[in-house]
């Protein structure tokens, strides 16, 4: 449930923006969450569809949800590879100490505006 | 098409533009969780997030940790909890100062919050320092582990009712966590808990986990947490 206070920060990052840029209004704003963020994105474009219905700026603005997703590394030899949550091995040296990096994004990435 | 008329133009009006913005949406979380690091650290303290799932044993650890090392550390408490006063109520029986943050419904401490627990702790301390300071999040394995609170360590607890499963479930609050307690560990014969799977899980997210098994009933392992708190603090 923490999605809707999530929800709510974005909107006063929208309102913020779009006072410093003059906008009239925001069309479109794009997210990055990650996979590993502990965020239920459909939550929080419910959040964000009723917090930005109250508002004159935002209240056509269509959100798009990007999902971004981890990947391991090794802690062994540094290898990058896929993350993967079955019995993970390091596919350059076969270490199993491998460490999830990135996907816990939560990220306003780019907005469009009038 | 062009919204106006109807015509072939492009919908994208001239006067749309597109602005990168690339910030965090936790970016103001953020920015006053490092100002209640730095405001911990001048205080002269260690500040340690403690996350769980309800009852599994926040408030007990704390109880038998203030009891072997109230004597020798300045310990202060910031408790979150959805209603009520009890919980610090129960650490100030211990004779150690603590604030109650009541969320009012929501399941997370955010840094805010915890920027005016400190104020309130210091207040109720008659800013005499300290040098331990333990927040206990709401109970809940799944939010708090998203918002940094200005801790230096943040532990998470799994209790042996609990079941060996929860880090697998979890993984978020075991990723972003540096030490791991497996509590109520006297109920090990009565429940079906891998103390096995349960490490083996936690490793497998984050290889960098400290591990420690205790009891509050029989004390066991609290030994090595209470020489490993006394080396983080020292």
């Amino acid at each position: 449930m923490h999605e809707f206070s999530l929800a709510q920060g974005l909107v006063s990052q929208l309102l913020a923006l779009a006072d410093q840029h003059n906008a009239l209004k925001i069309c479109t704003v794009r997210v990055a969450i990650g996979s590993q963020a502990g965020i239920v994105a459909d939550s929080f474009a419910f959040g964000f569809d009723v917090l930005s219905r109250e508002n004159g700026l935002l209240k056509d603005a269509v959100l798009e949800i990007i999902e971004t997703h981890p990947q391991h590394r090794c802690l062994d030899c540094g290898g990058i590879m896929p993350f993967t949550l079955t019995k993970p091995s390091c596919s350059q040296c076969g270490s199993q100490r491998l460490a999830s990096v990135g996907g816990d994004d939560l990220i306003l990435s780019q907005i469009e505006m009038e | 098409m062009c919204d106006t008329c109807g015509c072939a133009s492009p919908s994208t009006p001239e006067s749309r533009k597109t602005l990168d913005v690339h910030a965090s949406l936790l970016a103001e979380n953020n920015r006053q969780a490092d100002e209640n690091r730095h405001h911990i650290e001048h205080m002269g303290a260690f500040a340690i997030n403690l996350i769980s799932s309800p009852g599994s044993g926040k408030t007990t650890l704390l109880e038998r940790t203030i009891e072997r090392l109230g004597g020798e550390l300045r310990i202060g408490v910031i408790e979150g909890d959805i209603e009520t006063e009890r919980d610090a109520q129960r650490i100030r029986a211990k004779g150690v100062p603590a604030v109650q943050l009541t969320t009012g419904g929501a399941c997370h401490l955010d840094a805010r919050l915890v920027h005016h627990g400190l104020h309130e702790l210091e207040h109720q301390s008659h800013h005499h320092g300290f040098d331990l300071i333990f927040i206990e999040n709401v109970g809940n394995l799944v939010c708090p582990a998203t918002f940094d609170l200005g801790e230096h360590e943040r532990i998470v607890l799994v209790s042996v009712p609990e079941g060996s499963d929860k880090p697998a479930k979890y993984p978020k609050s075991f990723t972003s966590s540096q030490t791991f307690l497996i509590t109520k560990t006297d109920l090990l014969s009565h429940f079906d808990f891998s103390l096995d799977e349960a490490k083996r899980e936690a490793v497998r997210l984050n290889p960098n986990l400290t591990i420690f098994e205790l009891s509050a009933t029989t004390g066991d392992g609290f030994d090595a947490w209470i020489s490993y708190l006394r080396q983080r603090v020292g």
